[in-house]
């Protein structure tokens, strides 16, 4: 195709000089004058940044770009700070229970949903199950601090306590706080995670399971063997999209454990960590150094994930 | 074998196993909505402001709409949702227009570099806010724009995931157009806005929904950036309110937050079948 393109331009002699004569032609300006905006957005507001935090992060805390060269002492503090460590422990833990619950649930979800023979049965369903996302983090963690309310008087408790429970410090104990909320956040996401996987099993070719049907296989196996496969790069990307999301966890830890990440700093998570270092306590150089070293996770993380989908392609 | 018989038989059992999905689903989705049903009736509870009642009750005790005139007497509730309103409105008017002619550009002008700027684009996206939130906040604090909206709007120029959805749109749309138009003497302005914006709308509606829950639910880039209490957004006020553990007043705190969810809510009621569209395109497209 692109040979053909040369060819048909080389061919009138004349053309070519007048083409060579006008570097940029009428297309190439206005492309240029089209994308301008975005291109000050990308350079303004990400290139500039990344390379600021980049400075930033070898200079003594300052609030300026003019501060002192500290060298790598930012870095160190970081990696020796056993606070840095027990945010990145909490904002794993949270992040891979809330990303296998969430993306597994919501595949399950997503099937049962789609398998509904009624059309209207359907859309009700995959409108009330994704409700929730569009509340903001904001209300969903005031909402469930009065839920989870460690008291007897939490609805969520007295519900236990019917069956004999006693009463959970959800979000007050350290030992169930994160957990409480995984299951904040399972409320929340699902119902994203659902939608697309619904979209993706709409996508599935049918003779496929047509195939198998023939074959004698029952819906399991039809489940397993090819819905499973056929989906698999969706429910890569739903982990990556779910991992990077979890690595930034701020809002509701925020919300709900102050800056410390209380109870007993079990919901402080690195993004609270670069929050406090740089606008509690000022000390830019060591929050840009933090975010340069979580960055740096959730990079490795994304291409070990993706390098898991492209290796089960040669298979 | 009789195929009729076994067709019956299959059909039947379809039937059944319809009803005990739908039975299944419909639990599972009343567990997701308890919750806001429990919140909307405990905001109308004017016994439970001072303290959350037990045994826990679904529906109030002493019913009035006290808590709501709370809500806005001692939250400026209607302020920031105003406030919100402003943010939301130029973040999209910005972020669109960014977004739909470098898509247009890229897709239908093939301008020396274009496959550049859009690699720049994608690989941008990846790049999450909390990286460059520090130094974009020093960014604004030095140019005197902190505690401003232009905080907001400035930004959105960098709507990166609108350019590539836009691209990826307009990728369908015939080029003819474009030619038909200049050799009846339009100019590249004239030919995007008068041919190709009218046939953007669906893709623009869905960056409107998608961009309009992203700016009403933040909380993290208003935290830093406004200083102000006149000037927060309902995210930032309710978020700032609610952090104030001394002052417990759950109901009224219930009211407020009911407040803030109406706009996203009674959006959703009307809009569902295009918000869910949008949330599936945005995933499938990423």
């Amino acid at each position: 195709m692109s040979s053909e393109l040369k060819t048909s331009i080389v061919i009138p002699k004349q053309g070519t000089t007048i083409r060579r004569k006008k570097f940029f032609t009428r297309r190439d300006v206005a492309g240029y004058l089209f994308s301008a905006p975005l291109l000050i957005g990308i350079v303004v507001f990400s290139i500039y940044p990344m390379i600021g935090a980049l400075i930033l992060s070898f200079k003594k805390s300052s609030q300026t770009f003019e501060g002192d060269w500290a060298g790598l002492n930012n870095y160190k503090y970081v990696l020796t700070d056993s606070l840095f460590w027990q945010s990145i422990y909490n904002t794993f833990y949270m992040g891979i229970l809330s990303v296998v619950l969430g993306v597994s649930l919501s595949f399950i979800l997503a099937t049962l949903i789609h398998n509904i023979s009624w059309l209207k049965w359907r859309n009700f369903f995959k409108g009330v199950y994704f409700l929730p996302n569009v509340v903001s983090l904001v209300a969903t963690s005031i909402l469930f601090s009065f839920l989870f309310n460690p008291g007897s008087e939490g609805l969520l408790n007295y519900v236990i306590g019917l069956v004999g429970i006693e009463p959970i410090g959800w979000f007050t104990d350290p030992k169930y706080a994160r957990f409480s909320i995984v299951i904040m956040t399972l409320w929340g996401m699902l119902g994203y995670n659902t939608i697309i996987f619904i979209a993706a099993l709409t996508s599935v070719p049918r003779d496929l399971y047509e195939a198998a049907e023939v074959d004698g296989a029952n819906w399991l196996k039809k489940w397993l063997y090819i819905t499973i496969p056929y989906l698999k790069p969706i429910i890569i990307f739903m982990v990556i999209i779910g991992t990077i999301n979890a690595m930034k966890r701020f809002t509701d830890v925020w919300l709900i454990g102050g800056t410390a990440g209380n109870p007993a700093g079990s919901l402080m998570t690195a993004v609270l960590y670069i929050y406090r270092n740089g606008f509690l306590s000022s000390q830019m150089g060591i929050a840009t150094a933090a975010s340069y070293i979580l960055f740096f996770f959730i990079l490795v993380l994304t291409i070990v994930l993706m390098l898991t989908n492209r290796k089960s392609n040669f298979d | 074998m009789n195929g009729n018989v076994t067709d019956k038989n299959s059909r039947r059992s379809k039937k059944v196993a319809d009803w005990i999905l739908t039975g299944v689903l419909l639990i599972g989705s009343l567990v997701m909505i308890i919750p806001f049903i429990w919140m909307v009736l405990t905001s109308f509870d004017w016994a439970a402001r001072l303290k959350i009642p037990f045994p826990p009750r679904f529906w109030p005790e002493e019913f009035s709409f006290k808590t709501y005139q709370m809500a806005f007497t001692n939250i400026p509730m209607l302020k920031y949702m105003i406030n919100s309103i402003i943010v939301s409105v130029g973040v999209i008017v910005v972020s669109l227009l960014s977004a739909v002619f470098s898509g247009y550009a890229i897709s239908k002008l093939k301008f020396k570099g274009a496959n550049i700027v859009l690699l720049l684009a994608l690989s941008t996206m990846m790049i999450p806010f909390e990286m460059t939130m520090i130094p974009q906040y020093l960014m604004f604090a030095k140019i005197k724009l902190l505690d401003t909206y232009w905080s907001f709007f400035l930004p959105a120029l960098n709507y990166a995931f609108g350019t590539f959805l836009a691209k990826s749109f307009i990728d369908q749309l015939p080029g003819s157009l474009r030619e038909a138009a200049i050799i009846d003497g339009a100019n590249e302005f004239t030919v995007f806005v008068k041919v190709y914006l009218p046939l953007c709308i669906p893709i623009l509606a869905t960056m409107i929904i998608l961009q309009f829950l992203a700016v009403w639910n933040d909380l993290l880039w208003p935290l830093l950036a406004l200083k102000t209490p006149d000037k927060y957004t309902i995210q930032l006020g309710l978020a700032m309110f609610s952090y104030n553990k001394d002052l417990p007043l759950p109901s009224v705190i219930m009211a407020a937050t009911t407040v803030s969810l109406t706009p996203v809510i009674v959006l959703y009621l009307f809009l569902q079948r295009y918000i869910v569209e949008s949330i599936a395109l945005s995933g499938v497209k990423q």
